[in-house]
């Protein structure tokens, strides 16, 4: 195969490359040492004809993992073809060169190798985006003299557990269809059912109460931008809604009540009227009440007085009922508004790259001063023995 | 160096690199980039040994006698002398032999579960980190 691989960077790679097989055990490198070298440069190649540059990188973030995980490895089985423990250390520590040598030398892999591998974890996690929707919730609690109850923490808590129950949840599933759309999205188009969506969808919410007021945030995450705000959204309406319905359904049961109330009053007033007119006309008596009633006649006056009672109380109701039915026409949106409806997030929240690179630098930097610092320590050590050994002998 | 052992199911159960580098000697003597290829291809891609892999594998291999390197080469003028082939013993294909029968019996065991060719299901990150 023709390689297009420019120069300048083929040489450095393979010199980068050679430079790390000194990681390798002298017996192995010597054997194999070579061959890894070409097998690299033949990679090297394939890797610039794939994609160049970012193929290269590609390369190398494969064979760093894979060159500190076999060196390290081989050097423990050769360790196991030793005979003594100080042959052991000396060849666990056998580079050439001085301690600070050493310590270049292991400082550099270790940094590479720790660094490369957070950056590449940064690039695979999978990108999420969030969204967030804002209501303002009023309590629909019965009040005290006109005045609301306390807007406590009761409420809010409530609030939260209702939003993350099956009465809000399934009806944005419903709205989205999102047993469809996941199962084909996630179970290789198998329908899934409303309780397993469900037991998706809820980890991917978060509830909070914007501090010192009466709104609610509600933020979705999402690998689909669009995905998080639809269902932000749609989680915000179907609250909304629940909440107009729940009271609505109220008023309504209070009016059935109401009304069945008032037809027990009209039949009451009925036989009462009959029973007054009855006696009326049984005692003669006209119309106006005069000054000389008779104790016969008393029965009378009395059944007159419980029918006006009743009578007025028929009104009261009559009242009752009607400004029910009006304030059961007038909208109930002020319960939940939606303040600020979610958008499509620009840049994924999660992960940080920046920060999980800083961190991998850092982690990096301490992690390969410690290992640069243990070989180079280890290395003068054995060095010292072995020199007494030797002149022992 | 290791005393090889006779019996080839005694080898049993393989690690997959050893599996894949066997399998991929069984059409013939390969060298290491080839082996590399062969692997790749075979499992499309998912499996791209990196060099320390390969040749740690190809060095317990050479020490079991599973494998041998070969004096052999192709016609010089299509390769570069310098690669060094490789091709499975007779211990060696025996092994890989009973290793692909022991795949087949647990493919088999599998499908008797119908776990083989259900749609596997997918585990989706929250909104983790």
């Amino acid at each position: 195969m023709k390689s297009d691989l420019p120069g300048q960077d083929f040489g450095v790679s393979q010199g980068i490359y050679g430079y790390l097989l000194r990681a390798y055990p002298l017996r192995h490198r010597a054997q194999y040492g070579a061959a890894m070298a070409q097998l690299f440069r033949d990679q090297c190649r394939d890797a610039w004809n794939e994609s160049q540059t970012w193929g290269l990188c590609k390369l190398w973030l494969r064979v760093l993992p894979d060159l500190a995980c076999t060196s390290i490895l081989e050097r423990l089985a050769a360790l196991n073809e030793r005979k003594t423990m100080t042959e052991k250390l000396a060849n666990l520590c056998a580079f050439r060169g001085t301690p600070a040598a050493i310590f270049v030398a292991v400082f550099g892999v270790v940094f590479l190798v720790v660094f490369i591998i957070s950056v590449a974890i940064t690039f695979i996690l999978p990108e999420s985006y969030a969204s967030t929707a804002r209501i303002k919730v009023e309590s629909d609690a019965p009040t005290t003299n006109g005045q609301p109850l306390a807007y406590g923490s009761y409420f809010i808590q409530t609030t939260f557990e209702i939003i993350q129950s099956q009465l809000v949840l399934s009806n944005v599933i419903a709205r989205l269809n999102l047993n469809v759309e996941w199962g084909k999205k996630y179970f290789a188009g198998q329908t899934l059912k409303s309780s397993e969506t469900m037991e998706m969808l809820k980890p991917r919410m978060q509830l909070a109460q914007v501090k010192n007021t009466k709104l609610i945030a509600i933020t979705v995450y999402s690998d689909d931008k669009q995905e998080a705000a639809q269902i932000a959204n749609a989680i915000a309406e179907s609250y909304r809604d629940y909440r107009v319905d729940s009271v609505a359904n109220m008023k309504a049961q209070g009016m059935e009540t109401l009304l069945q109330g008032y037809q027990m009053q009209e039949d009451q007033i009925h036989t009462a009227q009959s029973a007054v007119e009855s006696l009326r006309q049984e005692l003669k008596i006209g119309g106006e009440a005069t000054a000389s009633q008779s104790a016969q006649e008393q029965p009378y006056w009395d059944g007159k007085r419980n029918l006006s009672q009743l009578l007025d109380l028929h009104k009261l109701l009559y009242a009752k009922i009607l400004a029910e039915k009006m304030d059961g026409q007038m909208p109930q949106s002020t319960l939940v508004q939606i303040v600020d409806r979610a958008e499509p997030g620009r840049a994924p929240v999660k992960p940080n790259k920046t920060l999980n690179i800083v961190l991998g630098a850092v982690a990096g930097f301490l992690l390969a001063t410690l290992a640069g610092a243990a070989f180079a320590f280890l290395s003068h050590l054995i060095g010292q023995r072995s020199r007494k050994n030797a002149g022992a002998v | 160096m290791a005393k090889p052992k006779t019996d080839p199911l005694s080898r049993l159960p393989l690690t997959p690199a050893v599996f894949h580098v066997l399998l991929a000697l069984a059409d013939g003597e390969r060298h290491g980039y080839a082996i590399m290829q062969e692997v790749a291809a075979t499992t499309n891609g998912r499996i791209k040994m990196g060099p320390g892999t390969l040749y740690g594998t190809v060095k317990r291999l050479l020490e079991s006698q599973l494998i041998e390197e070969s004096d052999e080469r192709p016609d010089p003028h299509l390769d570069d002398e310098r690669r060094r082939y490789y091709r499975l013993t007779g211990v060696g294909e025996q092994v890989v032999r009973a290793e692909a029968r022991r795949y087949a019996d647990m493919a088999s065991l599998a499908r008797g579960k119908k776990l083989i060719g259900k749609a596997a299901l997918v585990a989706q990150p929250g909104g983790g980190a």
